[in-house]
């Protein structure tokens, strides 16, 4: 296998054009190197893109945001600018792996990795994001549910580098929150995960809700039925266990050696509720 | 396997050493390198025993290729004490019992030199967040907690 280190994404994306398809971009590695160590893939050629300038770093521009993918799991989970309504991105990364997995990993492969368990994923969903893809002759951005279609699927181009992710959250009141379920705390793939976001009027009734989950299907996805429930009612129990029974009737598990599917789907339902209710819980506290 | 020469910073000082190309930081350290301080275990970064700070952050030396660690400062077990004096966690572990077995000593004291880098007063839960991924089959983890706190307090203080 050849290690090759592109110091530029236009460099990056020819070379992959050049080596074709054995050829992988490496980010953190802390994926990719589990999997071809174990022998889940094979490739000749290794395009290491975690050294190219200008792809790590978050700015916020106004109320645009946009992570580089090159972000390390460590920057998002410190970053002071996600301490207030966008919280759900902190909790995500932080319980991505441990300590020293975080400073290696990043969102971009979190992402482009298109994990159905992956963490970031139902976050970045649930704030609309849209994802950066920088090929050797053009930048496009798409929709992160176009982006995903399927486990380790995604709709990148070969030679495409997957260079930021963008969201604008919405204008008004609004909060987030991130639940996963693991078989312990720390150093868990998570058996089902949920990120929420609530957007309410000044009458406190919800504006916009936007549920998205993980690990109940092939790729995690938007529970619409859910969101549609919600939508222009007050946020109340009864309101919040109807979103949860929608969004485990919108999920499709596989039952596998971490949990059965009858689980998976019973942790749809209620880490659901309990998201929601946090981002209540959170719409207060700035109220 | 084709193998190639890496420049390496490694305690220090610069090594060039020869390796697969697909050699990892792990394979390099304890192959040419022979700094064996650094333990080689579950290789999928589950168990944190691999742990050297690289550009002084804590990472696991099983998952980073060597190629990716060319201009960047490595710090091993080895390297973490300074005028043959021990640092501050080494003493601090010994101090407080915090070894048994030991097998995963290096790994601990790395993790925790990453941690008081960048907090200097962490507190339990902070530690214990920092050392999730980091295992020890022997004891439990109080006394590791105990050392580490010491060993901050003891570099706040200048000792
Ligand atoms: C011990 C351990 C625990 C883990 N726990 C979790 C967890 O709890 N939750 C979780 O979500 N994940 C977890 N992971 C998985 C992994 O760490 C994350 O998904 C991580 O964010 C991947 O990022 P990376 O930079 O290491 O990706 P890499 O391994 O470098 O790449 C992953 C894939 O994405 C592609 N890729 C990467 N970056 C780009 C890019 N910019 N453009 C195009 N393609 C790209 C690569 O070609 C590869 O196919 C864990 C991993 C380990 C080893």
């Amino acid at each position: 296998m050849h290690v090759h280190r592109a110091t530029s994404v236009r460099q990056a994306a020819t070379m992959m054009a050049a080596l074709g398809a054995g050829a992988r971009f490496l980010a953190g590695g802390t994926d990719l190197l589990i999997q071809l160590r174990r022998g889940a893939l094979a490739c000749d050629h290794l395009i290491d893109i975690g050294r190219i300038a200008g792809l790590d770093g978050i700015a916020i521009e106004g109320d645009a945001v946009r992570i580089g993918a090159l972000t390390l799991h460590h920057a998002v989970e410190r970053h002071a600018g996600f301490a207030g309504p966008l919280r759900s991105l902190i909790e995500a990364s932080r319980v991505v792996g441990g300590w020293q997995v975080r400073n290696m990993a990043t969102i971009g492969g979190n992402v482009a990795n298109a994990s159905p368990a992956a963490d970031l994923v139902p976050v970045l969903l649930s704030l609309d994001a849209t994802v950066e893809l920088t090929g050797a002759d053009e930048t496009r951005r798409l929709p992160l549910p176009q982006f995903l279609l399927g486990p380790r699927r995604t709709a990148a181009r070969r030679d495409e580098v997957l260079t930021a992710c963008h969201f604008v959250p919405p204008a008004g009141r609004h909060a987030t929150a991130f639940l996963k379920a693991g078989r312990r705390k720390a150093m868990e793939i998570s058996i089902v995960n949920v990120a929420a976001l609530l957007a309410v009027d000044d009458a406190g009734r919800c504006r916009s809700a936007r549920i998205a989950l993980g690990a109940v299907g092939p790729v995690a996805f938007r529970a619409t039925d859910a969101e549609t429930g919600l939508q222009g009612g007050p946020l109340s129990d009864e309101a919040f266990e109807e979103a949860g029974a929608a969004a485990a009737a919108a999920s499709t598990p596989i039952a596998d050696v971490r949990a059965s599917a009858v689980y998976r789907r019973h942790l749809a339902a209620r880490l659901t509720v309990k998201t929601l209710r946090l981002c209540r819980e959170r719409l207060q506290e700035v109220a | 396997m084709s193998t190639r020469l890496f420049r390496l910073h490694v305690n220090g000082a610069v090594r060039e050493v020869e390796a697969s190309e697909s050699a990892t930081l792990l394979d390099v350290l304890r192959g040419p390198l022979a700094l064996v301080g650094t333990k080689a275990n579950c290789l999928e970064a589950e168990c944190g025993v691999c742990t050297v700070l690289l550009d002084g952050r804590a990472v696991t030396s099983c998952l980073v290729l060597a190629a990716q660690c060319e201009d960047r400062e490595v710090v091993t077990i080895e390297g973490l004490a300074e005028a043959g004096e021990p640092h501050p966690l080494q003493s601090a572990f010994l101090e407080h019992g915090a070894v048994q077995c030991g097998y995963c000593i290096p790994g601990m004291i790395m993790t925790a030199a990453g941690l008081l880098r960048e907090k200097h007063d962490p507190d339990d839960e902070e530690i214990r967040e920092a050392m999730a991924g980091t295992l020890c089959r022997c004891t439990g983890y109080g006394k590791i907690v105990a050392a580490i706190k010491a060993a901050a307090r003891n570099m706040r203080q200048g000792r």
